[in-house]
């Protein structure tokens, strides 16, 4: 059977085999290697050419990303005591609290400038609140 | 089982020195020696006989320009052999995406009258369509081996395998193909 299996397959493809002009096939393949004689520039320029491409598109979308997502826009500081501090002047006592409240969690103790003497932010008036909160906008 | 090669391999190397020196003529004479092989190949492996022609140039074409990789661990015809699979797979690929005819259905297309075709013929149109039904890699060893005569480390060495396994790709090969064909 294995006999059989090679002597088929040794049969497979004759006929095309058979069929192609192998002069016209050599002259052909001559004929093309003249006419590209080396694309590895073109493909080296190509690849190039779509690296760039990519990049472009990378950095175009980083900015654009950054352009629309809040608190990120350039000169702007991302740091929330700005987004209050414009309106400091109009909050109560309480409110001035739960935005220090708010900052606790955000920025670490050691960096809160709390006034000599005082331990509690809830010892403070609301004019030390608005003196620490102002403090925080750097 | 296995024929010896008819072009010496330091006949092929000379003509590849020759072409890559810038002798035109050293690679016609390279597509004469190794062009029907290179068809028959092909044919076994799925290629539709419309695209032979085609198929052959193009493989002849990729491997003159990669030429600088071919350092000697075959003989240049089984390297262009390999070469030609690749080709066939790339084809095949476009093919699939211009949705025409398959390859596999390409071979099976046996035309005319089937009384008109003596029982080896179906036998080569069932081993054909058989083919198309194995793994890229026990189609190409069987082809080497059984269509092209060549030993098990020959076949290791372009497929970058080792004898062991292209013995072991070979014989699963056979066993489906006999299941096929008998």
């Amino acid at each position: 059977m294995n006999d059989r299996l090679e002597n088929l397959a040794k049969q497979l493809g004759t006929d095309a085999a058979n069929r192609l002009d192998v002069e016209a096939t050599a002259r052909k393949v001559v004929e093309r290697l003249r006419e590209q004689p080396v694309r590895r520039i073109a493909w080296v320029q190509r690849t190039w050419l779509r690296i760039a491409a990519a990049l472009v598109l990378v950095l175009g979308g980083a900015v654009v990303a950054s352009r629309l997502t809040p608190g990120r826009r350039p000169g702007v500081s991302a740091h929330p005591a700005h987004l209050v501090a414009d309106d400091l002047g109009d909050l109560s006592t309480d409110e001035l609290r739960d935005v220090l409240a708010t900052f606790d969690e955000l920025i670490s103790p050691d960096s809160v400038a709390v006034p000599e003497g005082s331990t509690d932010l809830h010892e403070l008036d609301a004019q030390q609140l608005r003196a620490v909160l102002r403090s925080l906008e750097g | 089982m296995a024929q010896p090669h008819m072009v010496p391999a330091a006949h092929d190397t000379a003509l590849i020195a020759a072409w890559q020196a810038g002798d035109e003529q050293a690679a016609a004479e390279l597509v004469r020696r190794h062009a029907r092989p290179l068809a028959r190949f092909l044919a076994s492996a799925g290629a539709p006989d419309s695209d032979v022609d085609d198929l052959v140039q193009e493989t002849f074409i990729r491997a003159f320009r990669s030429v600088d990789r071919f350092r000697g661990q075959c003989q240049f015809r089984t390297w262009l052999l390999t070469i030609g699979g690749n080709v066939l797979k790339d084809f095949g690929r476009r093919a699939a995406r211009r949705k025409v005819l398959p390859l596999d259905e390409a071979v099976r297309d046996v035309t005319g009258d089937p009384h008109e075709h003596a029982e080896a013929r179906e036998a080569e149109a069932m081993l054909a369509a058989g083919l198309q039904q194995l793994p890229r890699l026990q189609r190409e060893v069987f082809l080497l081996r059984a269509q092209q005569g060549l030993e098990y480390a020959e076949i290791a060495a372009a497929l970058a395998t080792t004898p062991g396994a292209a013995r072991v790709h070979y014989h699963h090969a056979v066993r489906r193909l006999k299941e096929i064909v008998k």
